[in-house]
């Protein structure tokens, strides 16, 4: 409850103690944007994790290693991430529903526990410090980068390109028989996220003194998924809505000490039971909206993905 | 009653101890002390994969504030601390850190309790010019480089745990002199950065005791059953076989070790040292040996009040993290004795409690306590090993060099 | 090297009789439980519980503990599953509620110290366990070298014939003939007049008692029991072997799981460190995209 009060009566304060939190809101909605753009593409893809690993190691190895600027790294790992995208997409993109999903797993899992464990420039096991985290600092690139890029996927969400992804979520058969390129427009949202991911672990390198194989696991993927699916995945609003409601989740259930878990599991379950769309329904802030309004417009129509 | 009372006495003793001769600017001290809060804040791990230790560090932690302040407080200050739960993860940890230091109150932190997590607030802590006290971390890296690769040593953070650096050694050293071991193999999981760590030190250690090691044996943490590694350990035959692990997995791999008739030593690190893997590894852990920074049944008195005022509160036994939580409480009210604080001035009172903590000198449960130069811990090493049915006995005590 | 096959069978049970539950409600209700491994891990408590707090014999108390497990599966079908479907809900949305339910789940045995809330069914909080000795005898047998042990000995054989059992329930039985007609396609099945709710709910039942009792074996060979056994040491290997075996197969997820606990036991003989646990994701990566249908052949492709 603190925190809540402490929001409306002393933004300032509750801005400087909890600057970590805000950071982390902003990398987790990145993120949550990232699985957004498969999703919209009528794809469930778990990769996240493992295109974040990509950005933030070269990122942080960029940093120790080369007198290259930060950006720079940054950029280098985001778009590493992208190629890496490219390169898994080819095989697994022909894949559907939870097979696909299952590959990216697979795909998170291997690059962790067969490649980072395994490389020594990465560490291993041992992880690596991060010579250029600035926790403080470090918020600026984030909370800029933010508005930027969910501007940028909304706007794609309304071109061409954004209908195409549309058209295949809703129907890929038909998508493909209007001669649509089902595979080309997939690849696309794919390498988008994959970018977004990598950009996002390499933002995150910012507030973060290490980075060790434990960050890049499927749990940290299956996160990112709740981010999305909790949130609502009809347009762009709905993933960073989940991010900021998840994110902060743990800090406004504190009070329940011991059983906040539990607690974080209830909510889990009483949102997807009650906004099973996710908060943000078709058309924005939906919840907000009287019902009538909802039953007397067309049928909501989620993003379903498989 | 009568416990009560010596826990007063010793608490007195142990006050008039650490005043030591600095009897005069105590006295003119005291009265700016009269009736103020001495706040510190602590990290904990309450949930998640740190809870096996998290709350027995807050256990430790509370029962020191709790006996200080019934016994007069520091100079007539009373010490609160506010624990807050970062849910064994590292990112939460890192937030924490950061409310608890703006809210602008503490003198101190304590914690936190995972050396993943520690990585990642200790550094900010440092660029705070907060105090940070560590209670439970053993992993590298943690004093005096926090900000490792720079070489400018940190200097808030400090820790009173015993690192692995100094335990193993000293473990496989003990070990060495008295059975002669000639080959080894180390077991790690290498997906799990204390294990890393530790079979690193073990490692680089073991050539100096002439002992061989045959192989090292990496396998990930999530592994559910050892019979696989383990076979390929004990087909080696060799004198010791080295576990770097916590958690379940140590008390595993010597049970099943046991049923594939490894008869050797097993020697191993920081998670042996909880009560907990002494009982799931049963008979089959009998002997195996560790390098421990506290020991139950330690009869010096500072360890024995501890160990009688713990049992009473919370009517079982204390481990390691209590009583590292307990002289942590020890250590901070200490110092804060001594540092002359103004208690209007934080960013003053911080620094000065971190340089009166440089020259801590008590008795604590763990036995005498200073700070090394690097704010590393400069204690006992007590080597124990696993009496199989849950328990530890004492092989040695190595005093610091 | 005769040694670690023989590891790799035993586990390769485990793993089995894990995936078998998990890939019965995956061909039934089409949905991924992210709880079995929850239901796993307090199969194995609520066994220990009753045999080291309560002081109950072993039988009796793994008896009781796949039954509870088994109203843990109907706890899953009420609370996280039944509520969506009646709402249409896309599928995925059934993977969040069940981590939901999973997060509960673990949350409540990290938390159970004596005195606390919970403290009648676990007191160790977030620290591992293991039965007390001599719980069930454990005969170790010498046969040319090799070291078997009773305990696994019987995990192996209890497994095999639970699973034939199964294997043989849903093929030659009129409720299992209602499964394959619910699995196939639930509308028709309806149409038919099975009900499918029912259906669904009996199918939660014995997937759970099954990941309960894989969970009770798992901690008394193992030497491991805690909170996170399941989400750890099995959850994800389990997945992997539903998708080795193809999604939904029975037969397909016990081959799957006795085939991923040989390929982790040659990757790491073979390669010697830490890829083994890599190896199994490759593996499970190539498998989906060469036959995403899963490794074996048209007959175990059908559902169930």
């Amino acid at each position: 409850m603190d925190f809540f009060i402490q929001l409306f009566t002393n933004p300032i304060g509750f801005y400087n103690q909890h600057e970590l939190l805000i950071a982390q809101i902003g990398i987790n909605s990145i993120l949550a944007i990232s699985i957004f753009v498969t999703f919209y593409s009528g794809q469930l893809t778990l990769a996240n994790a493992g295109f974040m690993a990509i950005g933030a190691y070269t990122t942080v190895i960029m940093s120790l290693y080369l007198p290259t600027p930060l950006p720079l790294n940054m950029l280098v790992g985001a778009l590493l991430a992208g190629v890496v995208g490219f390169l898994v997409g080819l095989p697994v993109l022909r894949l559907r529903g939870v097979f696909l999903a299952i590959a990216t797993i697979g795909f998170v899992e291997a690059l962790r526990l067969g490649v980072i464990l395994n490389v020594p420039i990465t560490g291993e096991g041992q992880g690596l410090k991060n010579p250029s985290a600035d926790p403080l600092g470090g918020i600026v690139p984030i909370l800029a980068s933010l508005p930027v890029l969910a501007y940028l996927v909304w706007r794609l969400t309304q071109t061409r390109l954004g209908q195409a992804w549309s058209a295949i979520r809703e129907d890929e058969l038909a998508a493909s028989s209007n001669g649509i390129n089902v595979p080309l427009y997939k690849m696309i949202a794919f390498v988008i996220g994959a970018v977004l991911a990598g950009y996002a672990g390499a933002l995150e390198t910012h507030i973060n003194f290490f980075v060790d194989p434990t960050e890049y696991g499927i749990g940290r993927t299956i996160q990112i998924l709740t981010f999305a699916v909790v949130g609502g995945t009809t347009n762009v609003l709905g993933p960073i809505v989940g991010a900021v409601f998840l994110t902060s989740l743990p800090e406004i259930v504190r009070g329940f000490a011991a059983y906040r878990d539990v607690v974080n599991g209830i909510i889990l379950i009483l949102v997807i039971i009650f906004r099973p769309q996710g908060i943000v329904g078709r058309g924005g802030l939906a919840f907000i909206r009287p019902r009538w309004w909802t039953r007397w417009r067309a049928p909501e129509r989620p993003a379903s993905a498989h | 009653m009568r416990s009560m009372a010596r826990g007063i006495t010793v608490a007195l003793a142990l006050a008039l101890a650490a005043c030591g001769g600095s009897a005069s600017t105590g006295a003119s001290t005291s009265n700016s002390y009269q009736g103020k809060t001495i706040q510190l804040g602590a990290i904990l791990s309450m949930t998640g994969a740190g809870s096996a230790y998290g709350p027995s560090s807050k256990n430790g932690i509370d029962l020191a504030v709790e006996t200080i302040n019934k016994t007069g407080g520091v100079n007539g200050a009373t010490l609160a601390v506010d624990t807050r739960d970062d849910a064994s993860d590292k990112i939460q940890s890192a937030q924490l850190a950061q409310t608890l230091i703006q809210q602008g109150q503490l003198l101190a932190l304590l914690g936190p309790t995972l050396s993943n997590s520690a990585v990642a607030v200790h550094p900010l802590a440092e660029s705070f010019k907060v105090p940070i006290l560590a209670v439970s971390t053993t992993g590298i890296n943690i004093v005096p480089n926090c900000n490792a690769p720079s070489t400018v040593p940190c200097a808030y953070v400090f820790r009173d745990s015993l690192g692995e650096e100094t335990a193993i050694p000293t473990n496989i050293k003990i070990y060495a002199a008295k059975a002669h071991p000639t080959t080894g193999v180390l077991l790690v999981a290498s997906d799990d950065k204390f294990s890393s760590d530790g079979g690193k030190i073990v490692q680089n250690t073991v050539g100096q005791y002439g002992i061989q090691l045959l192989d090292t044996i990496a396998f990930s943490k999530l592994t559910a059953d050892f019979a696989t590694p383990v076979t390929k350990a004990v087909q080696k035959k060799p004198d010791v076989i080295f576990i770097t692990s916590l958690g379940g997995i140590p008390a595993k791999i010597m049970i099943e070790a046991r049923k594939q008739g490894f008869s050797g030593q097993f020697l191993g690190g920081n998670g042996f040292n909880t009560a907990v893997v002494s009982k799931q590894a049963g008979a089959a852990g009998k002997g195996a040996e560790s390098g421990s920074a506290w020991f139950i049944d330690n009869t010096f008195p500072s360890n024995a009040e501890f160990v009688h005022a713990y049992r009473n509160k919370f009517t079982s036994d204390p481990d390691q993290f209590a009583a590292q939580g307990y002289a942590a409480i020890l250590i901070l009210a200490d110092a804060a004795k001594r540092a002359n604080l103004t208690f209007n001035d934080v960013a003053g009172d911080r620094t000065r409690l971190r340089t009166a903590m440089e020259s801590v000198n008590i008795q604590t449960p763990l036995g005498p306590f200073q700070f090394t130069s690097t704010h590393d811990v400069k204690q006992t090493v007590w080597v124990i090993q696993m009496d199989g049915i849950g328990g530890f006995q004492l092989v040695q005590s190595v005093k610091p060099s | 090297m005769a040694q670690q096959v023989v590891n790799a069978i035993f586990i390769g049970s485990i793993y089995a009789l894990f995936a078998v539950g998990y890939t019965l409600v995956f061909g039934v209700l089409d949905v991924l439980n992210l709880a079995h491994s929850a239901v796993f891990m307090l199969g194995a408590v609520i066994t220990y519980s009753l045999v080291a707090l309560h002081g109950m014999p072993f039988l009796p108390a793994a008896v009781i503990a796949v039954f509870v497990c088994g109203l843990l599966g109907l706890l899953i079908e009420f609370v996280a599953l039944r509520p969506l479907r009646r709402r249409n809900a896309p599928p995925i949305s059934a993977l969040i509620s069940t981590i939901g339910l999973a997060l509960i789940f673990v949350a409540i045995v990290e938390q159970a110290t004596p005195g606390t809330l919970f403290g009648w069914l676990w007191h160790d909080g977030a620290n591992s366990v293991s039965f007390p000795s001599g719980t069930v005898p454990n005969p170790t047998y010498h046969v040319g070298g090799l070291t078997i042990e009773g305990t696994k000995l019987g995990i192996l054989i209890t497994s095999v014939v639970l699973m034939l059992v199964l294997g043989y329930v849903v093929r030659f039985t009129q409720v299992g003939r209602a499964l394959r007609a619910v699995a196939e396609n639930r509308r028709a099945a309806a149409l038919l007049g099975i009900n499918v709710d029912r259906i669904f709910a009996s199918t939660l039942f014995v997937s759970s008692a099954l990941g309960g009792l894989a969970g009770l074996l798992f901690g008394l060979a193992i030497s491991d029991i805690s909170p996170y056994i399941g989400r750890d040491q099995v959850e994800l290997k389990g997945l992997a072997v539903i998708v080795l075996g193809g999604m939904g197969s029975i037969p397909g997820a016990v081959l799957g799981g006795y085939l991923l606990g040989l390929i982790e036991v040659l990757a790491f003989v073979r390669f010697g460190s830490n890829v083994e646990a890599g190896v199994a994701f490759a593996a499970l990566f190539l498998v989906l995209i060469v036959r995403p249908q899963g490794l074996f052949g048209a007959r175990l492709r059908e559902r169930l």
